[in-house]
């Protein structure tokens, strides 16, 4: 139970040319469970280790419950961490491994095997307990992993990349199980991951990072229909938004040879140009006339949804040059086929600008 | 633990580490130091004192020259017998490494154990039958009854094995047999190319072995003019005077050696090994900690 | 909160139990591969034959050929009245040096691993030079250590109680000499394996075991010394093979005649040699020759059996 504060927490590498972690200010309420996602080298693993220990501080601030931790040793921060490549000790067996820093901490032997035995109950792995690592699967490894944090009851788990080696359907129940747990347990959990989807089923908030800096912390629900910038807009949901260029015009925005009007005022002057972006999901066939025009190069049927992949025709630019692949989702079976010219357009609401320049969300009134 | 608690550990680790250092490194020192000065100066000056130049050369004279350029020959031959033996040696390992680690043969699980077996003993339990055997052969007193010794290296193999099977890929392997590649081209033109660090690893290790070798020569050859220069090293401390005072009654016209020579002579015995260990140190200790790590 | 077996997720694979591979039978695929592997081990497998396998079946006939019968030539062997002094001698020397290595190198390796990288490798330069003069050379520069009268190490052995050369040398002290001389040499490239090893640990561990709260040396002792182990067995086979054949040292050292308490046969592989070359007694000295193998050979494998440490793919 704490809430964990880092205030302008800066890390540089010594041959780094910018910071790995810029001036992160960041909260971690009591009992939340925050995931930290983005594109490798944000910076998300090194603020990880920042709070672990594992990472000098070089400006900034970090606080647990409001005390500095800055100067602590790792092993003095009541923290427990799962380590991506589980870090099981491979000499050692399972009761062991999860007793170690218990062993550590002079505990004294019958309580460690009560906690062990408590641990690995929740886990499910109390028949492992005399095996080896090297007897295990990767699910189980990971789940000892999980046990060995769980045991030393701290303040804070710091998980980082956990599920990132286990096979993908493995992965998807995982996840829920881990969820669940930190629910159960009620611990303040920091989560590092790549994969944005992890991101958005598991955590309350979600912060994503992009080149050590802090694009947007939010549930995952405002992240995907309020995203602050291009960033966060085109890495939060898959498939990924499609992003167009476009010019601020009477009203509206032209894309290309097409204007599409927007449905509130715009609080930016004609000519300022523009990135629009639109999510797979809210594009459908535009009703005779108007519509992004784009021709159809293929699709993907799904079973339960199908994506159309069309390149954009009529002068349309992508906000990428190379890019100029739209995808949309249909309906199963309704699909386009390859080759036809479709008009595509976005549905209500759906539409969103941003500043083409500095990639900030233009907010559209009502 | 409090921070001057681990410091003051800190301290104790680092002297520790100056004592072995001094233990390891000191003697050395002395031995270069030592063909610079005089017996005397040896005995009365501190060990870390820098004699002069000339004692020097006269040291190097002195020793070079004595019981006509000994030190020369022995020179020669321990190259001869050292350089023959890591040349055999290469050429045995190299294949035989690389095809216990890549190729499919019956037998071959047999030869890595025996080959494993063999490393663990060393050779000298058998230098008293190998004395025997070579002599029937006919062999003794030859170059070949100290090259053929030096080139059967089975460490050499053992590494060589533990690079291939590290560095070489098996599917890099078996493309090149499915495009039609016969197994020696495949040996010539995949492995050999990416085998230079390891001919370098399996020719250092045996060339220091060879130099350094002295129970083999020491029953191999007879006569001084047969000698290495290890065997003749050991013939110099009978001649050196502080080490067998009894030899040597006053007035005897023998030439009598002194610690400098003595020393002066080690250096040169030391000075290939030497030098191939101060240059190819980076090298080699990559090369080993690849043997050395691998699982 | 209970939680599907791992086991029952298609798409699993359970590791084999104990980690290791079970041998399956070589079975070479048909084609050219089979027998271009024959010539490219040709040579070496000629040199083994009769560097390696023709020696020791040479010795193990010499030894059990005596003319008093099979096994006469050990009877005789062991009951030359320097044999049972020779053997004392080389035990003496092993405990000493097997001990005392093991101690140094290991504490050592951990003591640098725990320095910074630049700093380690300086110091492990430095401790592997002796290396370079292995063999008569280092008997020499240690003739010249040893000497109170010369020695930069002169004010230790003065503390010591030697005043000159053959107190130092005296007939008691010199298994703990020849012990020294061998670390020496060969302490640095141990080490250096060592280290190794010791980088081969995978960082993630020291960081686990650093947040578990164990300090450098618990570190050390509970995570460290036991992921190295295979190779500290692998230092002692080695190391108590080459120990038991001991005879350069003695040998040089004996070259000083001052050394009289270095008697030609003062370890059991001079012994051997001795009795060859003095007596002619071949069947005695091959006997020798196969007790020290077969001692080195038992040791290494009780030590390679019980720490598991080969594993021939």
């Amino acid at each position: 139970m704490a809430i964990v504060t880092f205030d302008e927490a800066t890390r540089t590498y010594p041959n780094g040319d910018r910071p790995a972690v810029d001036q992160l200010t960041l909260e971690v309420r009591d009992g939340e469970f925050l995931v930290l996602v983005g594109p490798s080298g944000c910076g998300k693993t090194t603020t990880l280790r920042m709070l672990a220990g594992l990472e000098n501080v070089d400006e900034g601030e970090i606080f647990i419950d409001g005390k500095s931790v800055v100067n602590l040793a790792p092993r003095d921060r009541d923290i427990a961490m799962v380590f991506q490549n589980y870090a099981l000790y491979p000499h050692m067996s399972v009761a062991q491994n999860m007793g170690f820093a218990l062993r550590m901490a002079k505990v004294p032997k019958s309580e460690i095997e009560e906690r062990v035995g408590a641990a690995a109950k929740i886990l499910d792995i109390e028949e492992y307990l005399e095996r080896k690592p090297r007897q295990l699967s990767g699910g189980q490894r990971q789940r000892v992993a999980m046990g060995r944090a769980i045991v030393r009851q701290p303040r804070v788990f710091l998980m980082d990349e956990p599920l990132s080696n286990l096979d993908a359907k493995l992965r998807v129940a995982t996840r829920a199980e881990i969820a669940a747990l930190q629910r159960n347990l009620g611990v303040t959990t920091l989560y590092v991951t790549h994969d944005q989807v992890e991101a958005m089923t598991m955590g309350d908030r979600v912060a994503v990072m992009k080149d050590g800096v802090l694009q947007q912390c939010d549930t995952p629900q405002t992240l995907y229909d309020e995203p602050a910038n291009v960033f966060v807009a085109g890495f939060i949901g898959s498939p990924s938004m499609n992003l167009l260029e476009g010019t601020i015009e009477d009203g509206g925005v032209r894309l290309g040879t097409t204007t599409v009007l927007a449905a509130g005022g715009l609080p930016v002057p004609a000519g300022a140009a523009v990135t629009v972006g639109l999510r797979p999901e809210s594009l459908a066939i535009a009703p005779a006339g108007g519509g992004i025009p784009a021709r159809v190069s293929m699709v993907e049927e799904l079973g339960s949804e199908a994506f159309v992949h069309a390149k954009l025709a009529d002068g349309v630019s992508p906000a990428v040059p190379g890019e100029d692949t739209i995808v949309a989702r249909f309906e199963p079976r309704t699909a386009p086929a390859p080759g036809e010219l479709i008009h595509l357009r976005a549905k209500d609401g759906a539409m969103m600008l941003f500043d083409a320049p500095s990639g900030e969300r233009i907010v559209v009134g009502s | 633990m409090a921070l001057s608690r681990r410091h003051a550990m800190n301290f104790i680790a680092i002297m520790i580490l100056l004592f072995f250092t001094a233990f390891f490194f000191v003697p050395i020192i002395w031995l270069f130091l030592a063909p610079t000065k005089t017996d005397g100066q040896l005995l009365t000056e501190s060990p870390f004192a820098f004699g002069s130049l000339s004692t020097l050369a006269h040291t190097f004279h002195r020793i070079v020259t004595y019981s006509d350029y000994s030190v020369l020959i022995w020179l020669k031959n321990s190259a001869i017998y050292s350089f023959g033996g890591t040349a055999l040696a290469i050429l045995a390992a190299i294949p035989a490494g690389y095809a216990l680690a890549l190729t499919h043969f019956i037998g071959r699980r047999l030869l890595l154990a025996i080959t494993l077996v063999v490393m663990i003993m060393p050779a000298t339990a058998l230098v008293l039958p190998l004395f025997l055997e070579i002599n029937k052969l006919g062999l003794y007193g030859t170059i070949w009854a100290l090259i053929l010794p030096f080139g059967f290296f089975p460490f050499g193999v053992y590494l060589t094995y533990i690079y291939f099977s590290a560095t070489i890929p098996k599917d890099l392997l078996a493309a090149a047999r499915i495009d039609g590649a016969g197994e020696w081209r495949v040996f010539w033109h995949i492995a050999l190319p990416l085998a230079r660090p390891i001919v370098a690893l399996v020719g250092f290790f045996a060339f220091v072995a060879s130099w350094n070798n002295f129970f083999l020569p020491f029953v191999m050859t007879y006569d001084s003019s047969q000698y290495p220069i290890q065997i003749g090293l050991q013939q110099l401390i009978g001649s050196t005077a502080s080490f067998n005072p009894a030899n040597y009654s006053a007035g005897s016209s023998i030439v009598v050696l002194h610690r400098p020579d003595l020393a002066m002579a080690v250096i040169i015995a030391i000075a290939p090994v030497l030098l191939v260990f101060l240059f190819a140190q980076r090298s080699l200790v990559t090369g080993m900690l690849a043997g050395a790590t691998k699982e | 909160m209970s939680v599907p077996s791992a086991a029952a997720v298609p798409g699993e694979r359970l590791r084999r139990r104990g980690g290791r591979a079970v041998g399956k039978r070589e079975r070479p695929p048909a084609g050219s591969s089979r027998t271009a592997g024959y010539f490219f081990v040709a040579l070496y497998v000629a040199l083994l034959l009769l560097l390696g396998i023709a020696p020791v079946v040479y010795a193990i006939y010499l030894a059990f050929s005596n003319s008093g019968g099979a096994g006469s030539a050990f009877v005789d062997a062991f009951n030359d009245y320097r044999f049972v002094p020779a053997f004392e001698h080389i035990l003496e020397f092993m405990a000493i040096w097997l001990v005392s290595q093991t101690i140094f190198v290991v504490g050592l390796t951990l003591m640098l691993h725990n320095q910074a990288q630049r700093v380690g490798a300086g110091f492990r330069f430095i401790f592997y030079i002796p290396g370079a003069l292995a063999g008569a050379a280092s008997v020499v520069v240690w003739l010249f250590m040893l000497d109170p009268t010369a020695s930069p190490f002169a004010f230790g052995l003065h503390w010591l109680g030697y005043a000159e050369f053959n107190n130092t040398i005296a007939p008691g002290n010199l298994p703990a000499i020849f012990a020294i001389m061998a670390f020496w040499t060969g302490a640095g490239a141990w080490i250096v394996v060592m280290y190794g090893a010791l980088n081969n640990i995978p960082h993630e561990l020291i960081e686990c075991a650093q947040m578990d709260g164990a300090n450098a040396f618990k570190t050390a002792i509970f995570i460290k010394l036991p992921l190295i182990r295979k190779w500290v067995v692998y230092m002692l086979v080695l190391s108590f093979a080459a120990g038991t054949q001991l005879f350069v040292e003695p040998t040089v050292l004996g070259s000083a005649a001052l050394g009289v308490g270095v008697s030609k046969f003062w370890s059991p592989n001079q012994l051997a040699w001795f009795l060859a070359s003095q007596y002619d007694e071949f069947n005695e000295a091959a006997a020798i020759s196969i007790v020290l193998l077969a001692l080195g050979l038992v040791v290494a494998g009780l030590l390679v059996w019980r720490g598991r440490l080969f594993e021939v793919e």
